[in-house]
């Protein structure tokens, strides 16, 4: 399931994009390429894709990889979602 | 405490406590009897001063419609006595009794509400259970906006801001919080220093109350639109039903401005939402 729409909501209610990233695709860069992003926002995006998507990521799960493109962000939702249906 | 005139600067003080003071901040209700009185609890850490623009015009338009409200910086926190170190959840609770007795003495016999965002929430279900327990005949009401669901999940990420501090590229300091707090030792996250004790209380904190008859305003934000309510905070709202709490439940389409230091303005709908919990 593509889950880009839902991803780029939380983002940008996390980051307060204001609706700037409707122009984002899957590669756009996160990490050092958003300023938004410091450790607070990090973590916002993290609780938020929690909350939206009622899933729980294990501290293990959780890298600087996954923050390196809008792509990556999905690759773990989607990763954590299978994770709960099995 | 009454006042009249528009936008009636808050009044500061010192509120003696054990240990040292607490910087609080009294809003004078606007009209000639309150129509209710409210203790604010802040949420924790970082989200207090992320959220304080907005908690600061929801005070004003509480007070300007009739609401005495009063902000307490918890033991450690903002203005108040001690390093955020010092702080424990007990101490919390207490200031929480304080800041209660305080608008007892200074506020007319109106109902009285406790009012919390996040942990500021979980501390809420504490502090009445201590109140309760006092005074059996005081019911208190309650407001909570965008509760935590437990002590345990607010813990979680706290300390989840280090590793992303290192996912960010920033140089990693010392051992892992989890471990320092293991080892007995105050763990350095985020600026803060977060001790063994409040970490082990935060993490026992739960989203409970006791019995009771008064009011629960439940407001959780959310960005879906239409905004649904959380269903584990639709099971929450039948478990306080069953205590004997009149609970109401408001969802509101808001951002998430705990979380965001870019400065955020109180939403109208928020504002809404909270003036009708309070009517």
């Amino acid at each position: 399931m593509n889950h880009l729409p839902d991803v780029l909501r939380v983002l940008d209610d996390a980051l307060q994009l204001q609706g700037r990233s409707t122009a984002f695709t899957a590669n756009t860069p996160l990490l050092g390429a958003l300023p938004e992003l410091d450790s607070m926002a990090v973590l916002a995006v993290v609780s938020g894709l929690e909350a939206h998507f009622g899933i729980a990521f294990s501290d293990d799960q959780l890298s600087g990889a996954s923050f390196a493109t809008v792509g990556s962000l999905c690759e773990l939702v989607t990763e954590s979602l299978d994770g709960t249906a099995t | 405490m009454i006042q009249s005139g528009q936008d009636t600067l808050p009044q500061a003080f010192f509120l003696p406590a054990d240990p040292g003071y607490r910087f609080c901040l009294f809003h004078t209700p606007q009209g000639t009897k309150p129509k209710s009185r409210v203790l604010y609890l802040h949420p924790f850490a970082e989200e207090m001063h992320a959220s304080r623009r907005v908690v600061a015009q929801q005070c004003r338009s509480l007070a300007a419609e009739g609401h005495a409200v009063l902000q307490i910086d918890l033991l450690g926190c903002g203005d108040s006595s001690g390093d955020f170190g010092d702080a424990t959840w007990a101490t919390w609770v207490h200031d929480t009794l304080l800041c209660l007795h305080w608008l007892h003495e200074h506020t007319d016999q109106v109902p009285t509400w406790l009012w919390g965002l996040r942990a500021g929430a979980l501390l809420a279900c504490d502090a009445t259970k201590a109140w309760h327990a006092q005074h059996p005949t005081e019911q208190l009401n309650l407001l909570l906006w965008q509760p935590v669901a437990s002590g345990q999940q607010q813990l979680q990420q706290f300390l989840r801001l280090h590793a992303a501090a290192q996912w960010l590229g920033r140089s990693a300091m010392g051992e892992p919080p989890a471990q320092q707090l293991a080892a007995g030792q105050n763990a350095h996250v985020a600026g803060y220093s977060l001790s063994p004790t409040l970490a082990s209380e935060l993490e026992a904190a739960r989203l409970d109350l006791p019995s009771g008859n008064g009011r629960v305003g439940i407001i959780d934000l959310s960005v879906s639109s239409p905004p649904t309510l959380s269903p584990w905070l639709q099971r929450q709202e039948g478990k306080w039903q069953s205590a004997g709490w009149q609970v109401e439940a408001q969802t509101v389409e808001a951002h998430s401005f705990w979380q965001n230091v870019v400065e955020s303005s109180l939403p109208k709908t928020l504002d809404w939402a909270t003036r009708r919990a309070l009517m």
